[in-house]
């Protein structure tokens, strides 16, 4: 265990925190749940590319900086730090970028890396159907070989980000016959294509920040299968592991917002309770905490290990976490909670916030799922029905 | 930066686990709560194993090892619910001794002959010393009538005093928060796997326990708990050993996480056992009582809180994402 940084790493964070100092907007931007916001994100997305900042651990020829896991930490950090906009392409960098590193041919790696890491091809996720929630291996949207091409139709939903991407991604049965887990195939796809219709969701804070798809007979090239026809399930619980366990949400994210939770505490001390008070204090602990695990995490990924299914535990601690301080915020904030664009519009970023964080219990897999992986796989207690 | 152990650090745990599992095990506590019989054996293998002078420097006969090596022995011990005063003697006594210079006793110490009971203003009784008998809630520990005022380096009884503490002691008082902190994760996994292991063989209505929801959500999120208290004690283990300005609150951070953690995993314990958890007869008291015990040594939750509130709230400690080491 050595918890200091190198000279290097000291030097690498100088040069992120300049550069973030002079690019990051002064303005916040608007929300990326609609057509302008979005456009917004996706130009940062594309300033951020011009620094070479798009994804910085992946390898120099894909668009990256060939950078270790510490040095994205640090980045991370220091994005936070800055108040960095949310990640048009979180979606593509952090989840399907390192699939498609782990599963992609050389081929794949060229077309559809670069053009991630310079912001310059959004992509959505699109797991789930109607029919096909936290029990994703029921999906039945179907995709039928036609000579080189599948041929998709069916439905999905919840896409984040959909409504306005460029492609997508997304597991599909190719085997008609098939049941549950098999048969599926990890498929990419431009949202363009002709047969795909969007159609955009308003979520609780009124905005369109996902969207359901519909599939009537749209051809997909059979190269954009990613590995193998009927490994979907496995590709997708690698994408799924790296939403859970590491990327998704680095923890700057949550240790800023305990800054400012301190903050928040100081103007409103005069009115908060002694419990208030404690959540304060809870919520600087635990970012911290879910900080010291990520960097564990981290040093264990560099020395060749693979995240299981403790990535479930981070999953539940950092959506319960961020639930907690918004909460907390909420609280302290009394009935100017209630009024949106007040003053500086800080109040509404609580308000905000704490809306998103009430979904974060929901997606990349609800918390109720996560606590049964936790038991069934970390703790070996037999399965929901078992005799 | 590499918050990784050592291949050596993890091989030296697995090996005190195993030989704590081997040698100290439940009814190694019940026959001592029954007759205060103690079995000498177990703490000649201790030290044997070298333990005893895990810390002291290796001029001095030691290992020579670090306060993180010692906070992960300090897990195993809270695993094992050891009942011999190894982590106070060798891992909040000997690094006290050390940084005070006073090494005359650590000799003594390395053989085993010498154990230490450590007083400090912020301890109501002191744990294993020799004195005026009080009653704890952790049947296993002896406890005497606080010393620490009176200065007299006679009176810790049997072995004389190797040393008296400042009042406001901050060093001693951050060693021994620190490894209750260790003790507290390791006794806390201890209880998680005696309610799982239990949750799997007992069944109702035709299936294991262990299958229903309700019960396997409660222990999930000891687990939760549990996970993310350890790499705070790490943390502060390594702050100390660093010799960091905000160690103390790192280490108040890890006692109040440890401490919740331990608390929370307790009483699902019990609950994940019904009636047999209500009884003497199941395990899981011993492990309980020294959770309650360690929680409230060396500063209660309150006090530790208060010290992640002053450092937080009152600006001395840098906050913020890039502030996560720094
Ligand atoms: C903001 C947001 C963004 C999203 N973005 C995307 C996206 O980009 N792409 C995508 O594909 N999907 C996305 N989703 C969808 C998300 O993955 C699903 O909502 C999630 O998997 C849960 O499925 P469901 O909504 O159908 O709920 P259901 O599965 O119907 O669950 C409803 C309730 O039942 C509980 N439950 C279900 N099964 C069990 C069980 N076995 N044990 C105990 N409790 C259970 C759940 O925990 C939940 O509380 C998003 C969702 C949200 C809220």
């Amino acid at each position: 265990m050595q918890l200091t940084y190198t000279p290097e790493q000291q030097a690498f964070r100088a040069e992120i925190r300049a550069w973030m100092e002079a690019n990051v907007p002064k303005e916040p931007l608007v929300t990326l749940e609609c057509r302008e916001g979005y456009d917004q994100h996706v130009a940062w997305e594309r300033t951020l590319a011009s620094g070479n900042w798009g994804m910085v651990t992946w390898p120099e020829a894909y668009g990256g900086r060939g950078l270790d896991l510490i040095q994205w930490l640090i980045f991370e950090e220091e994005y936070f730090r800055a108040g960095g906009p949310n990640r048009a392409n979180q979606n593509g960098i952090f989840l399907l970028g390192p699939t498609i590193m782990e599963f992609g041919t050389e081929e794949q790696k060229q077309r559809f890396l670069t053009p991630m890491a310079k912001g310059e091809v959004i992509w959505a996720q699109a797991w789930s159907e109607p029919g096909a929630g936290s029990d994703m291996a029921a999906i039945s949207s179907k995709a039928v070989r036609d000579g080189d091409h599948y041929v998709i139709t069916g439905q999905k939903t919840w896409s984040s980000r959909a409504a306005f991407a460029d492609w997508g991604f997304g597991i599909f049965r190719t085997d008609p016959d098939s049941k549950r887990h098999k048969g599926l195939t990890f498929i990419l796809f431009d949202l363009n294509s002709p047969g795909i219709t969007r159609r955009p969701i308003r979520q609780l804070h009124g905005d369109t920040g996902f969207a359901e798809l519909f599939f009537d007979e749209v051809r997909v090239p059979v190269e954009n299968c990613l590995a193998g026809e009927g490994e979907g399930w496995n590709v997708a619980m690698a994408t799924a592991g790296f939403e859970r366990g590491l990327m998704l949400r680095s923890p700057g994210r949550f240790q800023a917002t305990a800054k400012r939770l301190v903050d928040l505490y100081r103007q409103h001390e005069a009115e908060a309770s002694p419990a208030a008070r404690e959540a304060v204090m809870q919520a600087w602990m635990a970012a911290q905490a879910y900080a010291y695990n990520t960097y564990a995490v981290a040093a264990k990924i560099m020395a060749g290990g693979k995240i299981g299914a403790e990535a479930s535990l981070n999953k539940i601690f950092w959506s319960e976490l961020d639930r907690s301080m918004h909460r907390t915020a909420m609280q302290l904030l009394g009935a100017h909670a209630e009024l949106k664009r007040f003053d500086d519009g800080s109040v509404n970023q609580w308000l905000e916030g704490y809306i998103f964080s009430l979904s974060g219990p929901i997606y990349a897999g609800s918390n109720e799922v996560q606590r049964n992986i936790t038991a069934e796989r970390l703790l070996g207690l037999p399965r929901v029905g078992a005799g | 930066m590499n918050m990784l152990f050592t291949e050596d650090q993890l091989t030296l745990a697995e090996t005190v686990r195993d030989y704590l599992a081997g040698t100290h095990g439940p009814e190694v506590l019940r026959r001592l709560d029954a007759d205060g019989n103690r079995d000498p054996a177990i703490w000649q293998g201790l030290v044997d194993m070298g333990l005893t002078g895990l810390l002291v420097p290796e001029a001095q006969g030691g290992l020579g090892l670090g306060l993180v090596d010692a906070a992960l022995i300090a897990a195993e011990c809270g695993r094992a619910c050891l009942a011999e005063p190894l982590v106070d003697t060798a891992f909040v006594g000997v690094p006290w001794l050390v940084a005070q210079g006073k090494t005359d006793g650590l000799g003594e110490i390395v053989a085993g002959t010498r154990k230490v009971a450590l007083s400090h203003q912020i301890n109501p009784w002191v744990a294993d010393g020799a004195g005026e008998a009080l009653t704890s809630v952790d049947p296993l520990r002896h406890l005497s009538v606080h010393i620490e005022r009176s200065r007299d380096t006679s009176a810790p009884g049997p072995s004389t005093s190797l040393g008296t503490s400042d009042e406001g002691d901050d060093h001693l008082l951050n060693l021994g928060a620190l490894m209750s902190a260790a003790q507290l994760v390791g006794l806390a996994d201890a209880m998680l796997s005696q309610a799982v292991e239990y949750a799997k063989i007992r069944t109702q209505f035709g299936q294991p326990i262990g299958a229903f929801q309700g019960l396997k959500h409660q222990l999930a999120s000891c687990s939760v708990a549990i996970e993310f208290a350890k790499p705070v004690v790490w943390r502060a283990a390594q702050a100390l050993a660093d010799g960091l300005e905000s160690a103390g609150v790192h280490i108040s951070h890890a006692k109040v996480a440890a401490t919740d953690a331990a608390m929370l995993t307790a009483e699902t314990a019990i609950q994940t056992h019904g009636a047999m958890g209500y009884t003497y007869e199941v395990d899981l008291h011993f492990w309980m009582k020294r959770s309650w015990a360690l929680a409230g040594a060396w500063g209660s939750r309150a006090f530790h809180l208060r010290r992640v509130d002053e450092a937080v709230l009152g600006g001395s400690l840098p906050i913020g994402p890039e502030h996560t080491f720094a």
